[in-house]
């Protein structure tokens, strides 16, 4: 879909580099200049300076900045911990609370005119659920050993070889309908924004849907981020 | 959040993967079986393991089904 107006894929005609009007650039200098990787740097450097900004003196009474950020990383310690258990989601916070931070900016960013969703893009997500689905079969190795395949086999020792072909092509459906359903409903905003704003952008046409954006945004980051703890503490736990 | 809206939002996000888990696992299995007709064994064995895989995994869509409803009448 081309997208009304990126500002950095404009800022970087301008200074030059080749920007692909394809879904997908031919050389490597052209995939780095693609605008979801561009907007996903931009998400990057700013969750990297914001927190630097707002944090760089920590006080024990805390200003509105690091209150804010007290109040972000303690609601989703809690929240995984409750999913987890607190040694557990001490060992998964840096992983799990790096997506829900990265995804709900992602998310938001495209609500701003100028900017895209970095979401709205399969690479991003499909890498995103890669990295959740081997970290939770590592885990799943790592607290049984070689007995972690006894998840897959069922009650039944007859029924074992079965049970495992049908658990594994069921675990490679958690690969893609969790990648895809964070694309398809990202996608789907971005698409409806922009259509709306070309059909009807002066009589404010698009205000509904960024209201119900906002919304679809939220739930996918907690979404995605609740199934990846619930994939892990699946693997953790002991076979039933 | 109070803690009924949490469980009800974790249960929200698992339940709204069965369908999505349902299409997947039949689409996986019609595509390992057609890899394995078509790529492996050089289409000697064209229609057969197409359909057992494609059985497979409308079975393990059905056994998603099946481990889901026992969660919730467990529960």
């Amino acid at each position: 879909m081309e997208h009304p107006i990126l500002f950095i894929s404009l800022i970087l005609d301008k200074l030059g580099l080749p920007v692909p009007h394809t879904p997908t650039g031919a050389t490597m200098l052209e995939k780095l200049c693609e605008p979801y990787m561009t907007y996903t740097w931009l998400v990057m450097a700013f969750l990297i300076i914001v927190p630097k900004l707002t944090m760089s003196r920590m006080e024990l009474v805390p200003g509105s900045g690091q209150n804010f950020w007290e109040v972000t990383i303690g609601g989703l310690m809690d929240f995984f911990a409750e999913n987890l258990g607190k040694e557990r989601a001490k060992m998964l916070f840096p992983m799990m609370a790096t997506f829900f931070l990265y995804i709900i900016i992602a998310n938001m960013i495209g609500l701003i005119p100028g900017f895209m969703s970095p979401t709205s893009n399969l690479n991003i997500t499909l890498g995103m659920t890669i990295m959740v689905w081997v970290t939770h079969h590592v885990l799943g190795f790592r607290y049984h050993g070689l007995n972690y395949y006894k998840h897959f086999t069922g009650p039944m020792p007859i029924m074992a070889p079965f049970m495992f072909l049908l658990e594994v092509i069921a675990n490679c459906a958690r690969l893609i309908s969790l990648s895809m359903r964070l694309f398809g409903n990202i996608l789907a905003k971005e698409i409806l924004l922009s259509v709306l704003f070309m059909l009807a952008g002066a009589y404010f046409a698009p205000l509904p849907i960024l209201c119900l954006g906002v919304l679809v945004c939220i739930i996918q980051a907690v979404v995605f981020v609740l199934l990846a703890v619930l994939y892990c503490a699946s693997a953790m736990e002991e076979a039933h | 959040m109070s803690k009924e809206s949490k469980t009800m939002f974790r249960e929200l996000a698992s339940y709204s993967q069965v369908g999505m888990t349902f299409v997947f696992s039949i689409f996986i299995g019609l595509g390992i079986g057609w890899y394995l007709d078509h790529k492996v064994f050089n289409g000697r064995t064209v229609p057969y393991l197409t359909f057992i895989f494609l059985g497979l995994g409308i079975a393990a869509g059905f056994k998603h089904l099946w481990d889901v409803s026992k969660k919730i009448s467990d529960d």
